[in-house]
């Protein structure tokens, strides 16, 4: 049974448009990372999804049901870019409180423990730090045991620490063969986290598959070795190579045949030291795919 | 519903300060009218001691401003802060949100009629026959409903900024043409005619009925549940949309 599916859907705000002609499959126990810049359209995607957002054209299912009605069962948890806490209240009522609105919630020791809450549970929740604001709302969308976890930019507001345990945490809750998508413009998250990328820019989905996948989709590798003061002239001649970049004394080049490159620099007689070979980072890739569009 | 209703209560009586002025205004200005009106007659329309008169228009005025301030300004400032949304995520549908509110602004409606109703007592040393008065006190109450609901709708359709004083615009306005600071034969003739139909004059006429003793006529009755259904009816589609808006 698949989680999410999607068929042909489009959504406009005014004359922007958000979403365009969208068809998603999202199978049980997947882990899915939305990935692409800001105005991709992923949050309205994520919107959508909740039935926060109705979309013009198209079809939405979740679990078989459309959105609201999944999310009215308690199959759906969430964690908006903008979902603030509550004033007045410690992070064990607004915990407790959301967990009692599902029909098979986690018990609340679990969830604070999950989210990294247990020392803070008697704190008052709006006025915690925003890296602790983060693990609450964290704890407010696994209150309820959802099957489907739905994570806009999650890691927005974290510094670095707080990241590497925040994606621990998802990780455990996801092991349960939960399905979990999140929104994401942090390249390395959706690298580390997700069994599957899908890459959206302007409304529109552009890659879909492994980090492998897309990366390998992207094409490219970088060679890099130490030129020192040797000239440069003829490495953009050498087989593969599509740019030539000198950093210093560094030269760096993007090759589709790394293997080619690196025999054809061997053989052209310069002094090769410190010789790279390196996938393109996803970085690389992502901008590769979301700029190329035409 | 019920969880949250619980909720809300809970972080209303937390707010000490909010609660305090809430409960401190009518009680302060009950105080300033009966001396201010010490030794006057009885009111002529209904008959009633000046000072019972008057209990029941600062309770009025009372229930109004904490149905309305635990509504309007509050419930903007949660919707542009994200949290109504984020509980629209839950199984918690929106119609129970605003149901929910309702009902938790209503436990601060209580109080405030009830502790009017007490230092009228204690101080001006009003009497009402006790059935009469815990009537009062009940349908008053349950009367409150239209008030919560017109906050709701505030709420729902201005920005956290203009809710203050979009809330406050209405209640004194409903609270002078109503008649519960100048009784409304006083008012021009214009606004005189207007007030029979305002839910804060019938509110108030309500009380004032059933403190003398007697039944408050169908006409009370309709014009109250008229107001609520069609604020509700507002109230509960305007907040559905401000979620769907981006």
């Amino acid at each position: 049974m698949d989680a999410i599916t999607v068929t042909n859907v489009a959504k406009s705000y005014g004359t922007v448009r958000a979403v365009e002609s969208l068809d998603l499959t999202i199978p049980v126990g997947q882990s899915l990372a939305l990935l692409g810049p800001n105005g991709a359209g992923k949050s309205t995607t994520v919107s959508m999804l909740l039935g926060l957002a109705r979309p013009d054209a198209g079809a939405i299912e979740v679990f078989g049901d459309a959105p609201s009605t999944a999310v009215a069962r308690g199959r759906v948890g969430a964690m908006l870019q903008d979902g603030a806490l509550v004033e007045g209240l410690t992070v064990k009522e607004v915990v407790g409180f959301v967990r009692g609105l599902y029909p098979e919630p986690l018990p609340l020791d679990e969830i604070l423990a999950t989210a990294d809450l247990t020392d803070l549970a008697k704190r008052r929740a709006d006025k915690l730090s925003g890296g602790q604001r983060q693990r609450v709302r964290f704890a407010l969308a696994i209150a309820g045991a959802p099957k489907l976890l739905v994570l806009d930019e999650p890691t927005a507001a974290m510094d670095v620490e707080s990241r590497r345990t925040f994606w621990a945490s998802m990780r455990a809750y996801a092991a349960g063969g939960r399905t979990i998508l999140f929104a994401t413009h942090y390249l390395e998250e959706a690298d580390e986290n997700a069994d599957r990328i899908v890459v959206m820019a302007s409304g529109r989905i552009v890659a879909d598959g492994s980090a492998a996948e897309i990366k390998s989709r992207a094409g490219s590798r970088t060679v890099r070795f130490t030129l020192g003061d040797q000239s440069a002239a003829g490495l953009d001649r050498l087989t593969g190579v599509t740019g030539v970049e000198i950093r210093g004394t560094t030269a760096i080049l993007t090759s589709t045949d790394a293997d080619a490159t690196t025999a054809g620099l061997y053989q052209s007689g310069l002094t090769v030291q410190n010789l790279e070979v390196r996938g393109a980072d996803l970085e690389e890739a992502f901008l590769d795919l979301t700029t190329d569009r035409g | 519903m019920l969880t949250y209703t619980r909720l809300e209560i809970v972080r209303l009586f937390r707010d000490r300060r909010f609660t305090f002025f809430t409960l401190a205004v009518p009680v302060g200005f009950y105080l300033l009218w009966a001396s201010v009106f010490k030794g006057d007659g009885p009111e002529p329309k209904s008959g009633l001691p000046l000072a019972t008169y008057l209990m029941v228009s600062m309770a009025s005025f009372g229930a109004i401003g904490a149905s309305l301030s635990a509504t309007g300004q509050r419930f903007a400032a949660e919707r542009a802060s994200g949290w109504l949304r984020q509980l629209q995520t839950t199984p918690l549908r929106p119609w129970a949100v605003v149901a929910g509110r309702t009902v938790a602004s209503m436990f601060l409606a209580l109080p405030a009629i009830l502790l009017v109703s007490l230092i009228a007592f204690a101080a001006e040393g009003v009497r009402v026959n006790a059935l009469h008065w815990a009537l009062m006190v009940l349908l008053m109450w349950v009367a409150s409903l239209p008030f919560a609901a017109l906050g709701i709708l505030i709420g729902s359709l201005v920005g956290p900024e203009a809710a203050q004083p979009v809330t406050l615009g209405c209640y004194f306005a409903l609270s002078i043409l109503g008649g519960l600071w100048i009784p409304v034969s006083k008012l021009p003739s214009t606004l005189r005619s207007i007030a029979g139909w305002t839910p804060s004059n019938r509110f108030g006429n309500l009380g004032w009925t059933l403190v003398s003793g007697h039944a408050p006529s169908v006409t009370t009755a309709l014009v109250l549940v008229a107001w609520t259904v069609g604020l509700a009816a507002l109230a509960v589609p305007a907040y559905g949309r401000t979620l769907r808006a981006r």
